[in-house]
This record gives structure tokens, sequence and C-alpha cells, in this order.
């Protein structure tokens, strides 16, 4: 099963199976430590320290670092260049010629790269290792309005759909000598044979599809189950509450450190 | 089961009756084929006995109807939803992308009702080989065709195993294959005498050999109501645009050339016809 617009690896592997929530927490935890921790060693730390082996865990370790070597590390690397070579001021390390990497600006390039890294990460790992589809149920069993949950979920699937009656509608456009080329106004007047079926398509399809929910029963008052079990412990409450805490104590303590 | 009295209806802002003075009684277990042309009401009485007319479709509505003990204009489309199944015109839109699965799509109507998780997965199972989608599980629904995608809408209504269930159009994207899995499944369900099917169908051979009662529609009124042996073979009804079945049509030229007698009733289905030819003219 692939599912459009998910990053979700499908490697479930069944031991241990923690609630969604708890992977929120995590990743929410991380980010925050991301913004707020002032040491740059911290950052690195947090994640060869957690994200790492609960991504070994989870075996997306391999896919978590393609991914993370594949976005941040041209970031990061033009970050030392740009940084390290412009730093005003600073003292040199290396020098070649009239170039050199000053410390100043290496230091504060380390810094933002482990920011950057812990962000990226966290939020690849929960997408790798969550559906989409448990993390909405645990949200909604949580008070999240089911309606939500459904726009999030639905709007995943017909974005791609969307897409391809936009390509059908333009290729039968074309075929009957709609402009797609040539100067902006022309293309500009050739959009709207595009548009005007695509969004009165699009309301009746809204509307259809609004009474198959209802004959769904979808608005349907009373008790409702899921086909998906999430099952939760007194262990992962305790856990998310605790990080939930520290995020807390992180954030008081740094916001302390800045108005002192 | 059902019961219509005297019920009138205008979509909002027309003022032409697209459902003029229709009353009408159907009893549990009935198999209810709905014909007509273009226009005649159908699908808005479809919607009218599914209560997304008033509820979803306002616009003036005159008369009562009641559905599975429910008087529809006092009971909320939400409560409808367990006992009267509605299966709508097109099938692209009925899937409704709550889910990532067929499996997933057909459980999510059970899960709105509260079925236990236990019982879920095995009515899906079998609600699923009854349309000729097992193996189909773990497909994403809009990666089906349209006929799997017709399927899957009928699937999804069945498994909440509603008291009634309306059908507008279901095998419209189907072959015949496909058509006669459909008739089949909805035979199944109604001899087991739970459920009444009423289902808007244009392919009137499948309406022969399957409906118990047949309703034709023209200019949001009911024409004819009645057995099908009856009803398909009135040439009132092919007057209005509903056509005849191909044996009907066959039959009438045979008779119309005079190689059969005229006093013959006219055949609905292929056996019927057979036994149309097959007999020796008296004189
Ligand atoms: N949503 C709507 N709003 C206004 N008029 C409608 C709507 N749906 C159908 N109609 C009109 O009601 C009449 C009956 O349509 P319908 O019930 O769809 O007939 P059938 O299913 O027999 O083809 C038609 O004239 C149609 O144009
Ligand atoms: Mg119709």
């Amino acid at each position: 099963m692939t599912i459009p617009f998910s990053l979700y690896a499908g490697r479930e592997s069944g031991l241990h199976p923690v609630h969604p929530l708890t992977r929120l927490t995590i990743a929410g935890f991380v980010l925050i430590a991301a913004l707020l921790i002032p040491w740059t060693l911290g950052t690195y730390a947090l994640f060869a320290g957690l994200l790492l082996p609960l991504a070994a865990w989870r075996r997306v370790a391999g896919l978590l670092l393609r991914a993370v070597f594949r976005f941040v590390f041209p970031f990061a690397l033009s970050l030392f260049l740009i940084q390290g070579l412009f730093w005003t001021g600073g003292t040199p390390v290396v020098s070649l010629g009239p170039l050199s990497l000053k410390a100043e600006g290496l230091a504060f390039a380390a810094a933002m790269s482990g920011r950057i890294l812990l962000i990226v990460s966290s939020f690849l790992l929960l997408a790798m290792t969550t559906r989409p589809d448990a993390l909405m149920l645990a949200l909604v069993q949580k008070g999240l309005p089911d309606q939500i949950a459904y726009i999030v979920l639905t709007t995943m699937q017909i974005v791609p759909r969307f897409q391809a009656k936009a390509n059908t509608i333009l290729d039968a456009q074309r075929s009957r000598g709609l402009e797609t080329e040539g100067s902006l106004l022309r293309r500009i007047r050739g959009l709207l044979p595009l548009a005007i079926p695509l969004v009165l398509g699009s309301i009746v399809d809204i509307e259809e599809r609004a009474i198959a929910l209802e004959a769904r029963a979808f608005s349907r008052q009373g008790e409702k189950t899921s086909l998906v079990d999430l099952p939760d412990s007194t262990f992962q409450r305790a856990f998310r509450w605790m990080l939930l805490g520290l995020t807390v104590a992180l954030t008081v303590a740094r916001l302390v450190s800045v108005l002192r | 089961m059902i019961s219509v009295h005297n019920l009138s209806y205008k979509y909002p802002g027309y003022s032409r009756l697209v459902l003029n003075d229709i009353s009408l009684e159907v009893q549990r277990g009935e198999f209810v084929g709905i014909v007509g042309p273009n226009g005649a009401g159908k699908s808005s009485l479809c919607y009218a006995l599914a209560g997304f007319i008033p509820h979803f479709y306002c616009g003036s509505l005159k008369g009562t109807v009641e559905v599975a003990g429910k008087i529809i204009a006092d009971t909320t489309l939400g409560e409808l939803a367990g006992s009267v199944g509605m299966v709508v015109q097109n099938p692209f839109n009925q899937i409704t992308g709550a889910r990532f699965t067929v499996l997933e799509e057909v459980a999510f109507g059970l899960e709105n009702l509260g079925i236990p998780r236990d019982q879920i997965v095995p009515r899906v199972e079998e609600t699923l080989a009854l349309v000729g989608l097992q193996g189909f599980e773990e497909r994403s629904p809009f990666a089906l065709s349209g006929g799997q995608q017709q399927r899957l809408a009928i699937a999804s209504v069945i498994a909440m195993r509603p008291d009634v269930l309306i059908l507008d159009e279901p095998t419209s994207q189907l072959d015949p294959v496909g058509t006669r899995d459909v008739f089949a499944a909805l035979h199944s369900l109604t001899q087991t005498g739970m459920t009444t099917v009423v289902l808007v169908e244009h392919k009137l051979e499948w309406i022969a050999s399957f409906a118990t009662r047949v309703i034709a529609m023209v200019d949001a009124k009911i024409l004819a109501d009645g057995n099908p042996l009856e009803v398909l073979v009135d040439p009132h009804i092919q007057e209005v645009g509903v056509g005849a079945t191909r044996y009907t049509q066959a039959a009438r030229l045979a008779q119309r050339r005079g190689l059969i007698p005229q006093d013959r009733a006219l055949p609905v289905t292929l056996k019927d016809t057979q036994r149309f030819f097959e007999e020796p003219s008296h004189d």
C-alpha cells in the first residue's frame, strides 16, 4: 500500500507498538529542544543518542540517514563555507591564500546545522514510522473533531486526483485548439476553459461526496468504533507527561536565562 | 417497509415538480425496479426515500415518507444511515477518501455505526466476496477501475446491512458479468427476507429476471406499478421512452408479421421467449 504525500515506510516491527501520540510527543519535544538547547554538542548528541537509536529500532535508520544526507547535508555544507569564509573579524583556523575559515563562523554554522538536523530528522522519523490515519485516529480519540481528521486524510488522496483531472481537461481543451502557449494575456484567457469545468465539476463532486459520507453514517451521533486498535499503556502515558514536563521546563529555563 | 403518501417535491429555486403526488407501499423483502426516461424523477424519488430530500436538498416537500418504521422528515440522516442504505448514481464520488484501502473504506461505515471491532473484518470480507472484490482488500480505492469502484460503492453500503437498500443505476460502469454479479448479490439479500431492495435501472432484461415488481416513472409521476411481466410489456411504457426488453421487441415484431398469434402474452426473459416462440400455433 502506498499513501500519497506520505513518507510512511510501512515497516511495522510488530513488537512494542508505540502509540502515535507518544511518537508525536517525541517529535514535538525534539523540535522544541532543537530551537532552545544552547549547546551545539547537545543537538548532535540528541540526534545520535535519541533519534538514531529510535530509527534503528523502527528499522528506518538507513532511510533516515539517506534523507538527512539529501536534505540537510547540502545546506550544512553551504553554511560552513559561507559563514566560515565571510565571518567578519574572526580568528582564522585554516588559510589558503587570501581565503581563510574563521573559528567563530564555523561554530555558528555548526550550531545552526545541528538545529536544522534535529528539526528535519524528528519530522522525518515521525512521518516514516507513523501512518497518517493512525495519527489522526489517535488525535480524534483525544477530542480532535472527526471532520478535521477527514479533511486531512481525504485531501492527501484527492489532490493527486484533482491534478489528474486538470490534466484531462487541459488535454481535452488543447485538442479543441486551446492556446496554452504564447503571450501572458493569451494564456490567462486560455486558462478559463480549464478552470471553469474544474471548479464546477469539483462543486458537484463535493456535493456527491457529502451525500456519500452521510450514507456511511458519518454524522451519526453516539459511540463509534475503529478497525485499527492503538494500544496505549500507563508507561507510555507517563512517558508523554514526562516529555511534556521536560519541554515546559526547557522553555522556562531558556526564557529565564534570556531575560537575565 | 416503505410507505409514501401523496409525495410532491420541488428543488429549491425551481418551480417544476420533480415528484408529483407519488404514493407507494413496499413490503419487506420486495425487489422493486424503477424504470423511466431521463429526467423522470427516479433519482429524486431515491433521495426522498433515503432522506437526502429534505435533509440535504431542501426545497418544498408535501406528503409523508416512512421507511423502516421511521418518518423520514423527523429523522436525521445520521440516524437513518443504519436503516436505509443508498448507493448514488456516480460511483467515483462515493469513495469517501476517509481511508486508504478498499478494506478500510468498506469498514468506515461499520466504524461509524459502532460495530464492534472483531465483527468488522469478517463482515467486510463477506461483503467484498459478495460483490466479487475479494483480493482487492489492500488496494487504494482510487486506483480501482470504474467498474471496481462501483462494486466497492455497493459493498460499502451493503456491509452496513440496512433494512432498505436503495440503488440508483448501480451497474452503469459494469459489463454484463459485473451486472449479473450485482443483481445476484441483491437477489440473495432479498431472499433472506430481511432486506428490501429498490433499484433504478435502464437494463430492462435484468429487471425482468430479478425484480419482483416494477414501477415505471414518467414526468414526475408513477405511470405503471406491478408485476414485471405485465408492466414491461405495456405498450404505454414503450411509447413514453422506457423502451422494452429485446425479448419483448423481438416477440412484438414476430406478432406484427403474423408469425405468432396475437393473443399470446409477450415475454420479458429468455425463458419466456423460448416458450413464446416454441409453443405450436393452434391454427
Ligand atoms: N439538484 C438538483 N437541483 C435542481 N434540479 C434538479 C436537481 N437534480 C435533478 N433536478 C431536476 O429534476 C428532474 C428529475 O431529475 P432526476 O430525479 O435526476 O431524474 P432521473 O433520475 O429520472 O433522470 C430533472 O428535470 C432534473 O433536471
Ligand atoms: Mg437519475
